[in-house]
């Protein structure tokens, strides 16, 4: 069944995402959510175009800046919550917290080192390969972790072996402070060429246009030809964590990447035009929030987990 | 056991014993530089890519980060991968993915996640001097999340390779390239070739009553050795085989120093901030070591240099373990 992606729906997703990490973004700032906290607003659309090409079981293997992955990979979003809050119920028992997030059942995890979430997803992918065929690993990276060792690495090892892993680097064009300018040499979606591996170069805020460049990839990876890669610009609307004064981009700069790049905003124009009623998508923004606030109240009531918790479970 | 060829040495043992694993479980993998087309450079896997194929048993690139990493993945995800880190020196070049992910995401996802894995890592010095000769049982135990099994011989090198690929948590396997090349007639100890899924707990190699020399490794062979000049001078040694660092078996170490009073850890790895110095403060701890005397021999803080005389020097050896337990029966 070929995946198709209209972009009512990825707005709704999109939707869903905002409200998602502007309320984690609120439970942090209200000190709530006590460690570093990377939110990915502003790159919804990348999420949202890659979501229809995943199947069930195929594996999603993130970074330090994960919701949305984890939205897409289909883990439980209340669970998700409950793990960002800390709580007994969150799908690590409040052991990993907003970096360490895994869910077996989705085949999901994340990890807060750059450049780690690669050789993991290759794991996976030969797992897949061996038992599950047509399935693929999705391996997410960010521009900057381009520049480590395992990417390298990891191309190699993935174009050697076949492997079904799709990589995915979301490009928001900066490692905390330093610009992809100053830290890659080239452009970061050729670098499979040495490998044999294709680069798909899009607009990541633009879900249509993600969603096409990386049907290809899928495709590729799930027929048994190998890897692919897909690079996605997009624009980190936040600081690297949330309560990072950002004084290393121009206030210019950033306002005019909020206010020209914005993967809702743009959207909602296109819709617009194309005919769809303001209210309809007023009415997806109201049900996001309301979703949204709904988690979080179910999530502010869950208990605590046990300070015995914290000196079990290192082994089996 | 079926039929099997007579095992010379450790390595063979190695072969022999993933092999039958691996007939046994269909999910158990094997991937690292050098283990396929040649067997190991030490021959421990000799065998395993011509039975059971190319899809199994797997030549990795020179690059540990992504092929440790990537066993971490085939663990989470359902295989059981036995993965070689060719010397334990090279651990740095790997070591985020075996100290931040393979030893922490079983607990960091709440125990929802296995990694069930074995990493073989060859260590000991055999003369390749500072980058080819380390243990570092100090510095990967120190690390919360890894097991590590230590085989003192060819016969518990089954046994706990065994136990290693059965459990479900990240075990490294410690190979002493001394032990993976000497043959079964140059041992002091062989262990019981028959032995099968020894338990992660010390053992008593040798009972005695005057010192209690505790060891791992090659240290074993060398602290029987040791054993035997002194029983001939009426010094009976009490020989602990640690078999696995992590869990360290303090139960079993306590309760042999409360009997001979005396405590000699025997250590090829760096001396300070490492594991003798571990095993010492266990025994501090403990409420009836309250008057033991401890020593502990070591290798120095230096890196393992290239000549033979300055290796001798460093290195512990059967006389030179002796020395030091007479120093603490003499004073």
């Amino acid at each position: 069944m070929t995946a198709t992606l209209r972009l009512i729906d990825a707005y709704a997703q999109m939707a869903l995402m905002r409200a998602f990490e502007e309320a984690v973004g609120a439970g942090s700032a209200r000190g709530e959510i006590h460690g570093e906290m990377h939110l990915a607003i502003g790159q919804e659309a990348i999420a949202a175009g890659v979501a229809p090409l995943l199947d069930r079981d195929d594996a999603v293997i993130s970074t330090h800046r994960p919701h949305l992955h984890a939205l897409i990979a289909g883990v439980d979003a209340v669970a998700l919550l409950g793990e960002l809050w800390e709580r007994a119920d969150g799908i690590c028992r409040g052991k990993g917290g907003h970096m360490h997030l895994f869910e077996p059942g989705r085949r999901f995890m994340c990890t807060g080192i750059v450049g780690a979430s690669l050789p993991i997803a290759l794991g996976y992918a030969f797992e897949r390969s061996l038992r599950a065929p047509g399935t693929v690993a999705l391996a997410v990276m960010g521009d900057g972790a381009a520049n480590h060792g395992t990417f390298a690495e990891s191309l190699n090892l993935a174009a050697l072996w076949d492997l079904p892993v799709v990589f995915l680097c979301e490009g928001n064009g900066y490692a905390i402070s330093v610009t992809r300018e100053t830290a890659a040499a080239g452009d970061i979606h050729r670098r499979g060429e040495a490998y044999g591996i294709p680069g798909y170069h899009c607009d990541g805020t633009d879900p249509i246009a993600v969603f096409e460049a990386a049907s290809p990839a899928f495709e590729r990876a799930r027929s048994g030809l190998g890897p692919a890669l897909v690079v996605a610009t997009a624009y980190r609307f936040r600081g690297h964590y949330e309560g990072d004064i950002d004084h290393y981009r121009s206030p210019a700069e950033r306002d005019r990447a909020i206010s020209q790049r914005d993967p809702l905003v743009n959207a909602r124009r296109r819709l617009l035009e194309a005919g769809i009623a303001d209210h309809e998508l007023e009415r997806l923004d109201s049900e996001a929030a309301q979703r949204v606030n709904g988690w979080v109240a179910q999530v502010q009531a869950m208990p605590w987990p046990s300070a015995e918790q914290a000196t079990l479970g290192v082994f089996t | 056991m079926t039929q099997t060829p007579a095992i010379r040495n450790m390595s063979q043992m190695i072969a022999l014993t993933i092999a039958e694993a691996m007939e046994a479980d269909e999910r158990i993998v094997v991937i690292g530089e050098d283990v396929g087309r040649m067997g190991g450079v030490f021959g421990a896997t000799r065998g395993l890519q011509r039975r059971f194929g190319e899809s199994r048993v797997r030549d990795t690139p020179i690059s540990e980060q992504t092929f440790i990493g990537a066993a971490v993945g085939m663990a989470q995800a359902g295989l059981r991968p036995i993965v070689e880190l060719m010397f334990i020196d090279f651990l740095g070049t790997c070591l985020d993915q075996v100290a931040n992910q393979m030893a922490k995401n079983h607990y960091m996802s709440g125990g929802r996640v296995r990694v069930p894995l074995v990493l073989r890592s060859a260590v000991g010095c055999i003369g390749d001097a500072a980058q080819h000769s380390q243990v570092l049982t100090g510095t990967l135990a120190h690390l919360p999340g890894l097991k590590i099994a230590f085989p003192s011989s060819p016969g518990d090198a089954r046994g706990l390779l065994v136990s290693a690929i059965a459990s479900d948590d990240p075990v490294v396997f410690l190979e002493h390239k001394q032990l993976l090349m000497a043959t079964i007639e140059e041992l002091r100890y062989s262990g019981d070739p028959q032995s099968d899924r020894l338990p992660f707990r010390a053992n008593i190699v040798r009972p005695g009553t005057d010192v209690t020399v505790v060891a791992s490794g090659w240290m074993v062979q060398l602290a029987g050795r040791a054993a035997d000049m002194l029983a001939t001078e009426g010094v009976e040694c009490e020989v602990l085989d640690l078999r696995t660092i992590v869990p360290l078996d303090d139960e079993a170490i306590v309760a042999s120093v409360s009997k001979t009073g005396r405590l000699l850890v025997v250590d090829e790895d760096y001396r300070s901030f490492g594991l003798s110095g571990e095993i010492v403060a266990r025994v501090a701890e403990a409420a009836t070591c309250r008057s033991v005397s401890v020593a502990r021999h070591c290798m120095p803080d230096v890196p393992i240099p290239a000549s033979k005389p300055l290796e001798d020097a460093v290195i512990p050896s059967a006389d030179s373990i002796a020395a030091a337990v007479r120093r603490m029966i003499y004073p």
